[in-house]
């Protein structure tokens, strides 16, 4: 058996590794990066079949939980990982010709690292441990937004830094009184020992930890640094940031909720949450003119859609939020990454700017079009089939409030198609811009290709899909077993 | 609990007090090294609640320097170890955000927040 | 909207404080309570060695989180790298202290050095352990940047040191996963005669590890803001 942990150890190793011989490898510290992120793809996915049968336990140090740390994959951990890790390397190949100049060994190092904690928030079996992944998450991205070392950068990075701080106090006072009421850390012996607390105490942990985490999954109304932050980091980055960052620390609310705090009664305002973040998001972008900012508003838009049906209560919901999780992580990346190289050739980052830039970069165009296209939802592309599902689940439940919500989801959808729909108009309407704008390089556009394989293709292996997606729900679902454990 | 008022009172209204104030000078304060020192004051008021969980009155470090000493008499070893790792985070986030600070200032001229207005706060 | 949601979170926090310490107001059996630290307290002893239950907790029971601590500090210090690299600015003249101040920090120097190194090597019997001897052999090089300026110090050495001694942390906990337990981290070496220095299996080395990278590392951060002036 592959042991897990090796999917935090193998990036985090590389980084101290790459750290060390920077030195004497200049450049071609990348490889190593790539060889280490290859490493994690091929256990995520030979991990996936294993936990499908039983969720894997792993002891560190030789101790049993609750003494010690443990990982705990489930099929949704194991997605997860197989998420963070494809989505890893692929950003990481176009990273090869987008990253330039002297000192990129630190860039690299500072990814691998984002992949280390979002692994290691995924995977952990404890809630303190789950701290210190969220910390070393949340530091890198600090750096990365501000890697560029321009004006904007900084001041996003200071903004971000300033807001996530604020969370992680709020994280930690809820370890501090979870500890203080339960004297445990572990999640699965906190499942069976937390129903035991005073009611009162347990919503207020329970209020501390989703504001906290709250701050970085970008849930409406602690998400006044996404914008910012997301426009203004390197691409690359930002296709990491939108793709799973904020999916992570969501999942990690999710998970929480229904499976250690056990809490339902909150579910509906927290749905209600969700569609206020997805109209939020899509208006606010509406009105942008810079295409990266649209961009982050839509991932604002599109995390209160995943907030929403992974809180519908049911399994299908749950299920259908983990389906719209592959098809954002994918469409999104697409088009950050087009993104990126369009304002690379242009040196705006207005869309205005970018009148009929279909015809000198015809191949990454094209993608960002399918991009648009999964993430509207327009069949026959994986999005079409994630928002069919997760309305098919709101109406299931079959209340007014969710009619209703699901009116207000297709009204953002509606908006979502207007302003993309507006942009590619500009794409492909109108004379060619003047000036050197050509094709993006190939270690460009095959990451991006291989995303608009995953969406375009991925109706035909949707029976397996939901499979997959179907027992990650059912593991959310059910309170985490303290026999699992030991 | 005689009549004198317990550690662990104190302990709870220092960790109270210090997040508050860290948390008040955060979202009113404008300059950005003074909302830096205010989560450093959130930070240390994070770490005292920590503390304080594991504290039992009257009981001494968890070492084992002579055999006199037993478990009974000994505070909980967890939360200072989880203090321990909570320091060490909160003094890299300060150090970061600093060396920040001093290139934003570099850029802009300025540390208060309502006067760099490139992107929207 | 900045200040209203300032005050409703605000207003909220201090509703919340309220409750918090007028539940502790009253006297809780916080005696009986029973809780992970307690029962680690009972075993730690015959299960790691270590005479300091803290530092069998930070090293063993929690040593995972110790990893990602010294990668935090890991990041943070090369963050502040990034940020700081030099800008191509005029650089101030170095300036150096009176006679006395340099020679009094050349002399503390040594001394510094040795007392952090006793601190990390002892910390699995007094308080103490990598992180503060770490901090201290810092400080010693901090006292000597702050007296001479023009004192010029390696900084790839540095970065290497940081590398390397994260890897040995990495390395030492792959270790015991071809060990009996398969597991991460685990204690493969035998715990000796219990409170002297010999003794407490890998404890003791994992401690002088993470006092080198912490050294290291918050050396390089006061080399890389002294480089940006």
């Amino acid at each position: 058996m592959v042991n897990p942990i090796l999917l935090i150890i193998i990036p985090l190793g590389t980084a101290f590794l790459i750290s060390t011989v920077a030195g004497s490898l200049k450049n071609s510290t990348k490889y190593l990066a790539f060889l280490a992120l290859l490493a994690n793809v091929w256990i995520s996915i030979s991990l996936l079949p294993q936990v499908l049968k039983h969720p894997v336990n792993v002891i560190i140090a030789g101790i049993k939980p609750p003494l010690g740390i443990n990982l705990l994959v489930g099929p949704m951990g194991a997605i997860f990982s197989i998420i963070i890790s494809v989505a890893g390397i692929l950003v990481l190949l176009y990273s090869f010709k987008y990253i330039e100049g002297e000192g990129q060994s630190k860039y690299y190092t500072l990814f691998l690292l984002l992949i280390t904690g979002s692994q290691g928030m995924i995977l952990t079996g404890d809630i303190f441990n789950l701290f210190v992944f969220f910390e070393i998450l949340a530091i890198s991205s600090y750096i990365l937004v501000g890697y560029a070392g321009d004006r904007n950068g900084f001041e996003a990075a200071v903004k971000y830094l300033i807001l996530g701080s604020v969370g992680s106090v709020f994280i930690l006072v809820a370890v501090a009184l979870i500890y203080q009421e339960t004297g445990t850390l572990n999640m699965a012996d906190l499942a069976g020992k937390f129903a035991s607390v005073a009611s009162g105490k347990k919503m207020m942990i329970m209020l501390f930890f989703i504001t906290g985490m709250g701050v970085e999954a970008a849930i409406f109304p602690l998400n006044s640094w996404l914008p910012d932050a997301h426009s203004s980091a390197p691409s690359s980055i930002s296709a990491v940031l939108s793709g799973f960052v904020i999916e992570v620390a969501l999942i990690v609310i999710i998970k929480f909720v229904y499976s250690i705090f056990a809490m339902t009664e909150i579910l509906q305002y927290l749905s209600l949450v969700g569609v206020i973040t997805l109209l939020v998001g899509e208006f606010a972008a509406f009105n942008q003119g810079n295409i990266k900012r649209v961009l982050a508003y839509s991932s604002i838009g599109q995390i209160g859609l995943i907030l929403f049906a992974m809180t519908l209560n049911s399994e299908a919901g749950l299920s259908a939020g983990m389906m719209q999780v592959v098809n954002h992580t994918a469409s999104k990346s697409i088009l950050f990454l087009v993104a990126g190289y369009m304002i690379k050739m242009t040196g705006s980052y207005q869309f205005t700017d970018y009148k009929g830039i279909a015809k000198k970069m015809p191949v990454s165009s094209f993608l960002f079009v399918l991009g648009v296209l999964s993430l509207i939802g327009v069949p026959p592309f994986l999005g079409f089939f994630s928002k069919l599902n997760i309305i098919i689940a709101a109406l299931a439940v079959g209340n007014t409030f969710n009619t209703v919500m699901v009116f207000l989801i297709l009204l953002g959808t509606i908006i979502e198609s207007v302003y993309f729909l507006k942009i590619l108009q500009i794409f492909y309407i109108g004379d060619p811009i003047k000036g050197g704008v050509k094709e993006a390089p190939f270690t460009a556009v095959f990451p991006i290709a291989i995303f608009a394989v995953v969406i375009l293709l991925g109706f035909l292996v949707l029976p397996e899909i939901n499979i997959y997606a179907g027992s990650a729900a059912a593991e959310l679902f059910t309170k985490i077993q303290i026999t699992q454990v030991f | 609990m005689s009549g004198v008022i317990s550690i662990s009172l104190v302990l709870n209204v220092a960790s109270s007090g210090l997040i508050l104030l860290g948390l008040y000078i955060i979202f009113t304060q404008k300059n950005l090294i003074k909302i830096v020192i205010g989560l450093g004051l959130a930070d240390t008021g994070v770490n005292v609640l920590l503390v304080s969980t594991g504290y039992i009155d009257g009981n001494t470090a968890p070492i084992f320097s002579n055999s006199a000493l037993n478990i009974s008499n000994m505070v909980d070893p967890v939360p200072q170890a989880l203090v321990l790792t909570s320091i060490v985070i909160g003094f890299g986030v300060s150090a970061l955000a600093l060396a920040l600070i001093i290139r934003l200032f570099e850029k802009t001229g300025t540390l208060d927040t309502s006067k760099i207005r490139g992107l929207k706060w | 909207m900045r200040k209203l949601v300032s005050i409703v979170l605000l207003a909220g926090f201090i509703f919340y404080f309220a409750t918090l310490t007028g539940g502790l107001m009253i006297p809780s059996a916080s005696d009986e309570r029973s809780s992970v630290g307690l029962d680690i307290l009972s075993r730690t002893a015959d299960e790691t060695g270590s005479a300091n239950a803290v530092t069998s907790v930070v090293v063993l029971y929690r040593g995972f989180d110790t990893l990602g601590e010294v990668t935090v500090l890991f990041l943070a210090a090369l963050g502040i790298s990034v940020f700081m690299k030099s800008t191509g600015g005029v650089r101030k003249k170095a300036l150096d202290q009176s006679f006395i101040l340099k020679t009094g920090s050349r002399l503390l120097f040594p001394l510094m050095f040795l007392f952090g190194i006793y601190i990390i090597t002892h910390g699995h019997l007094t308080p103490g352990g990598g992180f503060p001897g770490g901090v201290i052999i810092a400080t010693g090089f901090f006292v000597v940047l702050l007296t001479s300026e023009s004192v010029e110090f390696n900084k790839t050495v540095m970065s290497v040191l940081e590398g390397l001694a994260g890897l040995s942390f990495i390395g030492l906990g792959l270790v015991g996963l071809f060990g009996p337990d398969n597991s991460f981290l685990q204690n493969f070496l035998p715990l000796g005669d219990f409170n002297t220095v010999f003794s407490a299996g890998i404890i003791p080395i994992i401690y002088a590890v993470v006092g080198i990278k912490v050294a290291a590392e918050l050396s390089s951060v006061v080399f890389a803001m002294k480089e940006s002036k």
